[in-house]
């Protein structure tokens, strides 16, 4: 199991990486903590003929909290936004979900934004940024867009970046006054690749009933999508068993489930649901994920 | 500006274990290949070669990583640290001890990379529950010992170490 | 016999010998011997169909890279290597040849067709994607219960319907007590495939010695030299010309006790190069070539009284053999071992079989871990609580009913097996006792339908046949496993020992075991005791390390040599103590004169006398030196047994189990080293949890493994298994010398049937019936659902 070979690029500025990317998209792929790309590579089952590694542009590491977000830069690792002070603080979904990947071995490498370019359908990260609406920050030789997150994740493995863009940071939106989070996720084993899985944020008002829901769900075939007609359901309800468990049905029966050796269609279906009741009554019993305000 | 290499062999330069070594390897050169055939370090060992096992653990500037997900070109300069470093100077000594008095081993493959994950992990969490430290494992695959007695001596280690700080003295240890 | 005053070793936790070394990451595997520079790599290219036709190779592409020194194809290697054959001398078996690479047809995913000679393992892998096959896709036979069949397509032209191995049997007077009794129980069992994964995969390394025109063959392996004989054989070179020796092994699991296709090349084309040759298996080749296990299908039907006794049993089982024989086991063990080691502890007095091993378009099947006695345990535990359930009695008190009682042994059970010492009653009252079942099942009984949580109690209760002698082989038609093993024993003339033994450990702790059985028969100390193994040029011949032999036949093998070298040590210190031989003691590297301890001779002293190194002469008659050879062969086989008691939970909803509490109690003899034997039983238990919850290779209808990687093949980690709790009772064997019993095996034996009862049981009271390996909550989900769909049917 080596990979076979490629040509390789260690730009040590962005500017150089886009340069890079310009020069060679169609063929190269972005090597930065590699923790997904890797084991493709060593597999065979990715075969990029050039490597542009943003490992050593230093400038691409930060994590800065702006006023509308905290924002992660392409090669921010995964263990030092799980343990970024403002992260914790105010974004408590990423840092729940960020605890379920992978190993800290490979958080220590692995980072945010190579796991939400990677789009696995089983990752954690993209079901949070679907359902935060996350800003995925694409850069190009010729300029700079925001995508959002619905439009950022086209399917399994794939993303809407052009093929000379690279995915310079994400903007993960702070968690609202008064919300709580949780995610959630069941695999065959107690860590590793998930059945299913569950991120939610819950905005309540000061009267108990829920002012806003965010919820998205993995266990597909197809990349993790997010719930809006849950959402919209739960928008003004209290949150009881009753109204956890009606929401857990009508999710399951929104998303997009496939069956492979892992799982069969009929359980990740059912898994949803439980997983999205079980989320939701943690959240309303208070044990999940607060956002602090500073 | 790039540092533009290709398809030939190129020169990389990594620190291992506090000593610095340059080999002409190709890009695609993993790293775990470079510390085992080229610098000739046998300590972390392949179990996968697709990160899931463990076995191949190090540590890339301070922190585990799995040497079979990185090539060498991409951690160019980097200060790299294996289990031979780490039990020449000492710092494993406590858990080395735990592991062979609690039987936390059998065939050896395994532990070097549980070794490096523990030692992380103690370092941070010194007075771990035995949920946190089987947390803490949740990568390395251990084929042989059913994880028991590397549990154990994880937290016997921890209880030893514990003792040893707070009785800098060691008037209690026998 | 052990010198009253010599202060004991067998028995005590003596820390490992091994551990130093392999703690600093010193240990040498396979891989991390340094080769010489001038070594070749090798990468095979690999068929991608299940069955197929090979129209044409072209290797070209592949010969033109940079770096490649030649390719080979089965055209090439029949030029100068024979197919491997499996021959067991049993009745109804039919043996299959294989190449080691596959010659006009491919019949399974994996199966190697050519083979890459190169000068780095990169190069050597990018030149065997380029090589270019040409294949005729045939149909492919996959699934057991496809392949079963009349219309299947054929694996082997000349095995008709697939059978490779059909054996049968009854008791004389079993059609009577089956038809006579009250009530018939059955059920049909289905266990997963599986595979035994040793963290460290295969690999070994060929160098020539140029002088003595001689092979030295590294190679990760628990049998040195049955392989050595094989490599022999079928290069046609001279044994004594080869050498095999197992650096550390990285695991085995039996995995590694199988001779392999890989291991003839790699030898072969160092020989025919005339360059050192290396292979080193990848984990995706390891889980598409490495011998398979499991995957059987059982049908039960008991016969039984009102009171849960078990008058008569019918099994018929089917094992997948998957596409070949292997080696040496072939593909009889799991099929003759599952049907003649069900009935167990039981007091089975009435028996009949049917067994079958076919074959498939899959990876060639072979001995595990437990080789088939995890699954006819899953199969006749399982029928013991369906008895239980069917008479409203508790399942412990249908196993008491039928167990073996302690005043029937030495027992012969009903296929003429003696078993000779064992503790089936005490090791069951222990384990209810240690797992507090009745209190469970108090609970039990109390807990509502709405509970969020099903729990669960399981019992395994079982035997194992473990260190089985040539007697043991022989009857199962297995000639190319001899059944003996042994050990040399040489006192050094500086008066430290060198003990060989004919062993290849994979993690056993056999350095420090060995030690210890030692010192305490020749009367040594255990430090003075330095013991090697796994090198053919210096162990004695033997049988090697699989089927929980080693330390009943090794162990057997040390203890008659020192009994024998003994002897000699006496007459000389005698001489030298001038008392009677009667009156010398061998004692913490000392012999004494037992009427009088003060006076006394080290070995060191007796040593010198025997190798000529001082001024006093040898006694007369005398010969020189202080060396003995002795092969042992145990009795037809020993019997640990043990009882295993699981509480699990299971989530209702999620269908997901967690192990809240787990029990063993365990007898294999007398223990040597406990640490080393609990050690033992951990591991296995956590292989056995893997096979019942979670493991399973998995094929797909045209014969492609879908979960040939590490991500997809899902073994236990740390957070998935629970603490276990062993305690050992001691009933030294009778048959075997020194009393062990051998331990490899039992943790997965006695897992496997205890979690998937506990599992059953939970859901017992939802009506899902749990027959089927693994236990994943899909599949538990989907029979709790298909229950309540029924019942609500019949509501309607």
């Amino acid at each position: 199991m080596k990979p076979a070979p490629f040509e390789f690029r260690a730009p040590v500025s962005l500017d150089g990486v886009l340069e890079e990317m310009r020069e060679h998209g169609e063929a190269a792929r972005i090597l930065a903590g590699g923790q997904s790309l890797v084991p493709l590579m060593n597999l065979r089952m990715l075969q990029p003929s050039v490597l542009v590694s943003i490992n050593h542009c230093k400038e691409l590491s930060y994590i800065r909290a702006e006023e509308d977000g905290l924002v992660c830069g392409a090669l921010a690792r995964q263990w030092d936004v799980e343990h970024d002070q403002v992260a914790i603080q105010r974004c408590p979904l990423l840092v729940q979900a960020l605890h379920h990947v992978g190993a800290r071995s490979n958080r220590n490498r692995g980072t945010v934004c190579g796991s939400l370019a990677h789009a696995d359908p089983l990752a954690e990260l993209p079901a949070v940024a679907l359902a935060l609406d996350a800003d995925m920050i694409a850069a190009s030789s010729t300029g700079r867009r925001v995508v959002p997150a619905r439009e950022f994740f086209v399917g399994a493995l794939e993303n809407s970046l052009r093929p000379d863009e690279i995915l310079e940071a994400v903007r993960f939106p702070y968690a609202p006054t008064g919300s709580r989070s949780c995610f959630i996720e069941l695999g065959n084993r107690n860590h590793g690749f998930a059945i299913a899985g569950v991120a939610l944020e819950v905005t309540f008002g000061e009267d108990g009933r829920c002012r806003r829901a965010r919820l998205a769900v993995m266990g597909g075939e197809n990349i993790a999508k997010r719930a809006s007609d849950t959402e919209v359901a739960l928008a003004g309800s209290i949150i009881d068993e009753a109204a956890a468990r009606e929401a857990g049905r009508l999710t399951a029966s929104l998303v997009d489930v496939a069956g492979d050796f892992h799982a069969d269609a009929a359980y990740r279906r059912e898994l949803v649901a439980v997983l999205v009741e079980r989320a939701l009554i943690q959240v309303a019993s208070g044990a999940a994920g607060r956002a602090r305000s500073i | 500006m790039s540092q533009a290499t290709s398809l030939r062999k190129t020169d990389v330069t990594l620190t291992i274990n506090g000593k610095s070594y340059t080999r002409q390897v190709e890009p695609r050169r993993l790293l775990v290949d470079f510390i085992r055939h080229d610098v000739g370090l046998k300590a972390t060992h392949i179990g996968c070669e697709h990160g899931v096992c463990g076995a191949c653990t190090v540590r890339i500037d301070g922190r585990t990583a799995r040497s079979c997900l990185h090539f060498a070109v991409a951690v160019q300069g980097a200060e790299i640290e294996t289990l031979e470093g780490l039990s020449a100077d000492g710092r494993l000594a406590g858990l080395q001890k735990a592991f062979h008095d609690a039987h936390g081993l059998q065939c050896g493959y395994c532990t070097p990379g549980v070794l490096l994950t523990a030692e992380e992990f103690l370092s941070e969490n010194p007075e771990p529950s035995e949920q946190e430290i089987r947390a803490a494992l949740s990568n390395n695959l251990c084929r042989c010992t059913g994880y028991v007695n590397i549990v154990k001596a994880i937290a016997n280690a921890a209880r030893d170490r514990d003792k040893t700080t707070a009785d800098p003295a060691g008037e209690s240890r026998k | 016999m052990i010198a009253q005053g010599h202060p004991r070793s067998i028995g005590k936790h003596v820390p490992r010998r091994e551990d130093p070394y392999l703690l600093r990451g010193e240990g040498r595997f396979l891989d991390d011997i340094a080769e010489p520079k001038d070594t070749l790599f090798l990468s095979f290219a690999m068929s991608p169909h299940a069955h197929a036709r090979i129209l044409a190779i072209r290797t070209d592409a592949a010969s033109a890279l940079p770096g490649v020194v030649a390719v080979y194809t089965a055209e090439d290697m029949a030029r100068f290597v024979k197919p491997i054959r499996t021959v067991i001398e049993i009745q109804g078996y039919r043996a299959s040849s294989r190449m080691v690479l596959a010659q006009d047809e491919v019949r399974f995913v994996g199966e190697h067709v050519a083979v890459v000679v190169a000068e780095d393992p990169y190069i050597a892998q990018d030149a065997a994607e380029l090589i270019e096959v040409d294949y005729e896709p045939l149909p492919a036979a996959v699934r057991l219960e496809e392949a079963d069949s009349e219309s299947a397509p054929l694996v082997h032209e000349d095995i008709p319907r697939n059978v490779m191995f059909e054996a049968a049997f009854a008791s004389p007077d079993f059609q009577a007590a089956f038809e006579s009794a009250e009530m018939i129980v059955s059920e049909t069992f289905r266990t997963g495939r599986v595979a035994g994964v040793p963290l460290e995969p295969r690999g070994c390394l060929a160098l020539l010695d140029h002088v003595a025109d001689s092979l030295l063959f590294y190679t990760s392996t628990q049998i040195p030299h049955l392989a050595r004989t094989a490599l022999s054989e079928i290069l046609d070179f001279p044994e004594p010309r080869i050498r095999v020796v197992t650096p550390e092994v990285g695991g085995g699991f039996g995995t590694k006790a199988q001779f392999y296709t890989e291991e003839v090349v790699t030898a072969a084309l160092a020989l025919n190069l005339r360059r050192p040759i290396k292979w080193v298996q990848d984990r995706r080749e390891e889980l598409l070539t490495s011998i398979h296990a499991r995957d059987h299908i059982y049908r039960l039907e008991a016969a039984i009284d009102g009171e849960g006794r078990i008058k008569a049993l019918r099994t018929d089982l089917t094992t997948n053999a998957g596409a070949y024989s292997s080696y040496p086991f072939g593909c009889t063990l799991e099929a003759t071992g599952g049907a003649r080691m069900i009935v167990g502890p039981y007091d089975i007095r009435n028996y009949a079989f049917h067994t079958r091993a076919i074959a498939t378009h899959t990876c060639p099947s072979g001995a595990y871990r437990g080789v088939a006695q995890p699954s006819c345990f899953m199969a006749i535990e399982g029928l013991m609580d369906r008895i239980g359930r069917k008479l409203g009695i508790d399942p412990a008190t249908v196993r008491q009913r039928n167990l073996i009682r302690s005043e029937q042994l030495p027992y012969t059970n009903v296929l003429g097996v003696r078993y000779d010492t064992g503790s089936y009653e005490e090791c069951l009252r222990r384990a209810l006792e240690r797992v507090d079942y009745w209190n469970f099942r108090k609970r039990q009984a109390e807990a509502r339908d709405d509970d969020e949580v099903l729990r669960g109690i399981g019992i395994c209760c079982f035997t194992e046949v473990a260190g089985a002698g040539s007697g043991g082989w022989r009857v199962r038609g297995l000639t190319k496993v001899p059944g003996f093993d042994s050990a040399s024993i040489k006192v050094e003339p500086t008066g430290k020992v060198t003990l060989l033994v004919s062993q290849a450990a994979a993690g056993q702790g056999h350095l420090t075991t060995f030690a210890q059985v030692l010192a305490d028969y020749l009367g040594v100390k255990v430090e003075d005791v330095f013991v090697s193994e796994g090198d053919t040029a210096t162990a004695p011949y033997g049988t090697n390390t699989f089927a929980s032999r080693g330390a009943v036949a090794a162990g057997g093998a040390v203890i008659k040599a020192a009994q024998s070298l003994r002897q000699k040590i006496a007459r000389i210190a005698a001489f030298l103590l001038d008392v009677d031989v009667e009156r010398v003691e061998l004692t913490e590297s000392k012999a004494i004169d037992k009427e009088n301890p003060e006076k006394s001779v080290d070995f060191r002293q007796v040593a010198q006398i025997a190798y000529s190194m001082t001024s006093v002469a040898l006694p007369q008659g005398e010969s020189f030196g202080l060396e003995v050879v002795e092969m042992y062969d145990p009795p037809l086989a020993t019997w640990p047994n043990a009882v295993h008691a699981v509480v699990v939970a299971v989530d209702r909803r999620t269908a997901k189990v967690s192990i809240e509490k787990y029990v063993v109690v365990h007898d294999s003899g007398r223990l040597i080293n406990p640490m080393i034997v609990d050690g033992q039983i951990h591991g296995g238990i956590v292989q056995g949890i893997g096979e019942a919850l979670m493991e399973q290779i998995v094929y797909d209808e045209d014969g492609q493994m879908l979960n040939a990687n590490l991500l997809d093949y899902l073994m236990p980690m740390a957070l998935d298994v629970p603490q276990i709790d062993i305690s050992h009772i001691e009933t030294p064997s009778i048959d075997a010398l020194g009393g062990f019993k051998g331990v490899g095996e039992g943790g997965v034996i006695g897992a496997v049937p205890a979690v998937t009862n506990a599992v059953a049981d939970a859901l017992a009271r939802t009506g899902a019936n749990i027959n089927r390996l693994p236990l994943r909550p899909s599949y538990l989900l989907r029979e709790m659902r298909r229950r309540q769909l029924a019942v609500d049917g019949d509501r309607k």
